[in-house]
């Protein structure tokens, strides 16, 4: 940097105490319905309750429905998040709002000359400190957030049932492992964690069982695993997440979460043998 | 007309001034590109067909063959040649190359005049949005219902494909092209680009680039999507030949232009023009710039190789010859990523410059600001795998991505704080560009809050691949980096056209793409929340409320940007003649005069201040009378040049 | 006032925009780090492609270990066989890198002769043979293509080689127009006194040009 740049700093040094008195301060000064404090803080009340109303009513309402522990926790953390989110955008809604507010004279939109310049306010450390440690803090809360959640629903629990998902263009083909029974439909027994091996036999699918509430890719050549815990009774839909050509939009087939017993009895009808079926389900045990 | 007119008119240069170019233009770079396209075509046809490789050789050597011939054709290759046989330009060569004498027929020619650049690419811009929308408005249309069978899947799949990638394009081009050639130069006190040739090649590779694209549709089009993972691409249509040229192509014109930017501002700053008094915009250009520069080999690898296993049979994404899928995927977001900030950090630049005219007040933390883009640029190289969470690809540096794309939430909140923290405690001169500040603030805090769920990885399980994430990025790219363009060419519009944009015309487009934007996207959020997948040419009934929703926001959102192409037209041919400095501005674009003459100052000038001393002197806010010597951002240093 | 101005630049010596040899010195020399940067990217990407598929091995398909009667390999001629393929012969690689190594020499040699103020007799015949081994490293290049023992449908390892030898090929013709118009500035005097900087970023491009391809041939030779 020149010498010139430094007349800068100099000439804001000079003029810090000047710029200071000039602004309106913040917290003091007048009847509190005056300060600008206040009025940012009406409008940034507002805008909080009305983002953790969103958060806490829209996405639990429109989310679709739950079957397992995962998809429990996708709503959870949608509703921390926004609640979380919703007063620090308050900040910048507050802030912006009251500008426009307080300093904008009627009919400034339509004059072509501009009003007086504002105050030569060029930073605030303070502003500036509080604002990084804020947002420092609230990325680590995200951050331990999306590490304690992912280690949760992930780990492998000992009487996990691993079962094969094969995609293809443009159907899925779910095999339950030892048993060699292999079905278009995903039925599943409920509360025991169920460990997918996804792959693929041509190109890249999205395997996205919705209600589960985990995705994960099938690729050709490799295979992939995610683990699921379904918790509820009921239908869920298995739709493809990746684009994979022409009926991309078809691919997609239902699945069941239903009891043990129900599930043992599926597998019987397809025609599993009673030995391979208990092989199956409690091998992991 | 436009700029420059008042210097050129003075000059007579002789009949031989710009030699064989004298005869090139849009009309022979057209002619040659087909000529070439169809050279390429025979020998794709005749000589490479034997070796059975199939339709794919075909077309992609015609395309190359068209993209050659049109630069040759347009003269873009001149240079090169006069250079190797050593018969360098001489001044009246250059000037000519500068569009001196030739009137509105510079536009259709290989022009090194940076505005000319500048002009030529804001057409361009419009030209893309305008047929990218079109694309977009048919596919809402598709969704309206959940069995229509309007487009077939195919042609579904291609418009979803071709959509994408044209709107990537314009966006990347939306600011850097037309303001980055435009007003940069001048706003650092530079007569011209560095490279003033590199500068014409970066536009004219862009228009050649876009037929392939567009072209594509006619040989089964594109049905992998924008971002073409293999191996699905390696199997499709030979559109996708044409639109992995297209990439190719238009890599080389990022890569050009991002160089000339940097050099320009490192080595061609006014005297006095320090690093530290450069307009953020500038800063955001510069940035974007290097970013480009790092993120575009990138692209062209993934695509240079797409094309060998496509045409020569090569197996880099085939699992079963050895290859792999997740290369691709990796090779595309490590651009993927980047790209996001090239098209972003342009446009906050801008947005800054208009906070800090419009709300008359410094710029709020000037070294915050530009640590924070650099923070950004930085973060923004290391984060790409947030995309390719759920594709099974490394599950353990889930949380390590996790962390980088978290951490960028740091720097554009500084982004945030810097321009609510300029607009605060100002007097708010409510003109149209500030509108478009207000409606970024808006919609940036919901796509970056947004983005917050998708960078949580058991949430993103839920949202990947899901119409949640096209929304997402839709309210970040659209809602916040082409709002900031917007703003940007309502901000620039009288010094470029010489007009004041009609601002009622203005502001009624602006409150339909305000609400259309809110609706449109919204409406997908809600099909993301519900589970509904991107990119599907039917679907459940179940999602049919949001997607009316979804569309008739589009088509409202499309009314409001033709209203703003309607205003910009209009107001280029009838508007009302602005001064140099109609916003009372202290950047030394508004300094010089309107229109820009061709080497923009008369005077070198000599800048002693920042551009931002607004409330730091007094200042003469008499209409016409540019700032006076040393009280503005610029002392003319010769009293001559006070008009 | 504006007219002053044009004739008085143009009594400036040519160049862009009447710049002196200096200034566009500067502003070349950094256009073209910043696109060798550019270019090193790409280049990290090729080399990363060739560890990432080699470490894979996917399918057992790196060097065709895998090819089997459902999934042939083929030879050079397109027959099918079942063997893995031989790896490409160093020599040629080798061969081509060492060529390319010398054109660049030759370029620094006149950089070095030109920017002391030699008079173009020197500086010419480096040129040429600059030129001449440019040149001899194409056409090796393109003939190694000829008697490579794979095509490139033979696996992840033959796929990536002559991808290697593509983006040398493509590399090397931009070395060769440098190089030859190096040369005819050189022979018609348009390289001396302060144009001399002209042969200085030849050689700076050719330079990296000759060291991404002696990397690229000790990765393909040394660590298939």
């Amino acid at each position: 940097m020149s010498s010139e740049n430094i007349e800068i700093d100099e000439f804001h040094e000079g003029k810090r105490e000047e710029v200071a008195k000039q602004v309106e301060p913040f917290f003091k000064g007048g009847p509190i319905w005056k300060r600008p404090f206040f009025g940012v803080f009406i409008i940034w009340s507002f805008m909080t309750l009305i983002g953790v109303l969103i958060g806490l009513f829209v996405p639990v309402h429109v989310l679709n429905g739950s079957s397992s522990s995962q998809q429990d926790s996708v709503k959870l953390t949608i509703v921390v998040f926004t609640v979380i989110a919703a007063p620090v955008s308050a900040v910048v809604y507050g802030i912006a709002a009251y500008s426009l507010i307080k300093w904008n004279k009627r009919g400034s939109g339509k004059s072509d000359t501009p009003p007086e310049d504002g105050v030569a306010l060029r930073g605030h450390g303070p502003a500036t400190v509080i604002w990084l440690s804020i947002s420092v803090v609230l990325v680590v809360i995200l951050l331990f957030w999306g590490m304690m959640v992912l280690s949760s629903e992930q780990t492998p629990q000992g009487d996990a049932i691993r079962m094969q998902v094969v995609g293809q263009q443009w159907v899925w083909t779910f095999q339950y492992g030892s048993t060699k029974i292999t079905s278009t439909q995903l039925v599943l027994p409920v509360d025991r964690q169920v460990v997918f091996e996804v792959s693929s036999k041509d190109v890249t699918h999205g395997f996205w069982p919705v209600q589960l509430g985990v995705q994960v890719d099938a690729n050709p050549g490799f295979s992939t695993t995610i683990a699921a815990s379904p918790n509820k009774l009921g239908k869920f839909d298995v739709r493809c997440s990746q684009l994979c050509g022409l009926e991309h939009a078809y691919m997609q087939t239902t699945g069941r979460v239903v009891t043990e017993k129900q599930f043992e009895h599926w597998l019987a009808q397809k025609g599993a043998s009673p030995k391979a079926i208990k092989l199956f389900t409690t091998d992991a045990k | 007309m436009t700029s420059t007119e008042v210097y050129l008119e003075n000059t007579v240069l002789g009949p031989k001034a710009g030699g064989l170019y004298r005869h090139q233009n849009f009309g022979t770079g057209l002619i040659s590109g087909i000529v070439f396209g169809f050279i390429g075509w025979l020998i794709g046809q005749e000589l490479l067909q034997g070796s059975n490789w199939g339709s794919d050789m075909t077309v992609t050597v015609t395309c190359v063959g068209w993209v050659i011939g049109f630069l040759l054709g347009m003269g873009a290759f001149n240079a090169v040649g006069r250079w190797i046989l050593g018969r360098d330009e001489d001044h009246e060569d250059q000037l000519y190359g500068a569009g001196v004498g030739q009137g509105w027929k510079r536009y259709f020619k290989f022009c090194t005049d940076h505005k000319v650049v500048g002009i030529q690419y804001l057409v361009l811009v419009m030209t893309l949005f305008g047929a990218g929308g079109a694309m977009a408005m048919m596919i809402r249309t598709q969704l309206l219902s959940p069995h229509m069978n309007w487009l077939s899947p195919q042609s579904y799949n291609a418009l979803v494909s071709v959509h994408g990638m044209v709107m990537i394009i314009a966006t990347i081009i939306m600011v850097s092209g037309p303001f980055a050639n435009f007003i940069m130069p001048i706003m650092i006190g530079a007569k011209d680009m560095a490279f003033p040739r590199l500068n014409a090649l970066s536009f004219w590779v862009v228009v050649a680039a876009v037929p392939p694209i567009l072209g594509s549709f006619f040989v089964g089009g594109v049905d992998s999507g924008w971002t073409t993972y293999a191996p699905l691409s390696v199997q499709s249509f030979p559109g996708q030949d044409m639109f992995a040229v297209t990439i190719c192509t238009f890599v080389i014109s990022v890569t050009v232009a991002g160089i000339n930017t940097l050099v320009t501002v490192i080595t061609m700053r006014a005297k006095g023009m320090t690093m530290g008094r450069l307009p953020i915009f500038v800063w955001g250009s510069i940035i974007a710039g290097g970013l480009g520069l790092y993120a575009m080999p990138a692209f062209l690898m993934a695509q240079s190789a797409l094309i060998t296993d496509r045409v020569v049979g090569t197996s880099m994404y085939a699992p079963a010859q050895g290859g792999a899928g997740w290369l691709y995927e990796n090779c595309f977001w490590i651009m993927g990523h980047p790209e996001v900030y090239v098209i972003l950090l342009p446009a906050a630049g801008a947005l800054v410059e208009i906070a800090s005219t419009f709300a008359r007040k410094p710029v709020f933390s000037y070294k915050a600001m530009v640590g924070a883009m650099m923070a950004i640029a930085g973060l923004g190289i290391m984060v790409w795998a947030h995309h390719m969470f759920t594709t099974g690809w490394a599950p353990t540096l889930a949380n390590p991505f996790m962390l980088t794309t978290e951490l960028i939430s740091i720097p554009t909140g500084v982004l945030f704080l810097c321009l609510v923290g300029t607009i605060w405690r100002g007097n708010i001169w409510a003109r149209l560009p500030m509108y478009f500040l207000y409606l970024f603030l808006w919609n940036f805090i919901i796509g970056g809050v947004t983005g917050i769920y998708l960078s949580d990885v058991p949430a993103d399980q839920y949202f990947h691949g899901n119409m949640f994430v096209t929304a997402h990025f839709h309210f970040t790219l659209l809602g916040g980096a082409m709002v900031g363009a917007a703003g940007a060419v309502c901000y620039w519009f009288p010094k470029v056209s010489g007009r004041m944009l009609n601002e009622r015309v203005g502001k009624w487009a602006f409150w339909l793409i305000a609400i259309g934007i809110q609706v449109t996207y919204y409406g997908q959020f809600l099909e993301g929340f519900q589970g509904m997948p991107r990119r599907v040419v039917n679907y459940n009934p179940l999602f049919q409320p949001a997607n009316i929703m979804s569309s008739v926001g589009a088509y409202t959102l499309m009314t409001g940007w033709l209203i703003l192409l309607y205003a910009i037209v209009h107001s280029w041919r009838n508007g009302v003649k602005a001064g140099p400095n109609p916003w009372h501005a202290k950047s030394l674009e508004w300094q010089t005069e309107t229109p820009v003459p061709l080497e923009n100052f008369l005077v070198d000038p000599v800048v002693t201040r920042d551009p931002y001393g607004y409330g730091e002197e007094a200042t003469d806010t008499s209409q016409l009378t540019p700032e006076p010597v040393g009280a503005g951002s610029v002392s003319l240093g010769n009293e001559e040049g006070v008009l | 006032m504006s007219t002053t101005e044009i004739s008085e630049a143009g009594q400036h010596e040519g160049g862009g925009h009447h710049e002196s040899p200096r200034e566009r010195h500067k502003k070349e020399h950094m256009a073209l780090w910043l696109f060798i940067g550019g270019d090193a990217v790409f280049f990290a990407l090729e080399i990363f492609f060739w560890f990432y598929l080699r470490t894979l091995n996917v399918n057992g398909m790196w060097l065709g270990n895998a090819c089997s009667k459902l999934n042939p390999c083929t030879d050079g001629l397109g027959n099918p066989i079942t063997a893995p393929i031989s790896e490409a012969s160093g020599l040629y690689t080798m061969g081509v890198a060492a060529l390319i190594i010398v054109s660049a020499l030759f370029i620094w040699q006149a950089e070095i002769q030109a920017r002391s103020g030699a008079h173009r007799k020197a500086t010419t015949p480096l040129l040429g043979l600059a030129v001449v081994f440019c040149l001899a490293a194409i056409g090796l290049q393109i003939y190694q293509f000829q008697v490579l023992p794979f095509t490139t449908i033979d696996g992840a390892y033959a796929s990536l080689f002559e991808f290697f030898m593509g983006s040398n090929l493509a590399h090397f013709l931009l070395v060769l127009v440098i190089a030859v118009g190096l040369f005819n500035r050189s022979r018609i005097g348009k390289l001396e006194h302060s144009n001399w900087y002209q042969a200085h970023l030849g050689r700076l491009w050719a330079v990296w040009v000759a060291a991404s391809a002696t990397v690229l041939a000790l990765i393909a030779t040394f660590l298939a």
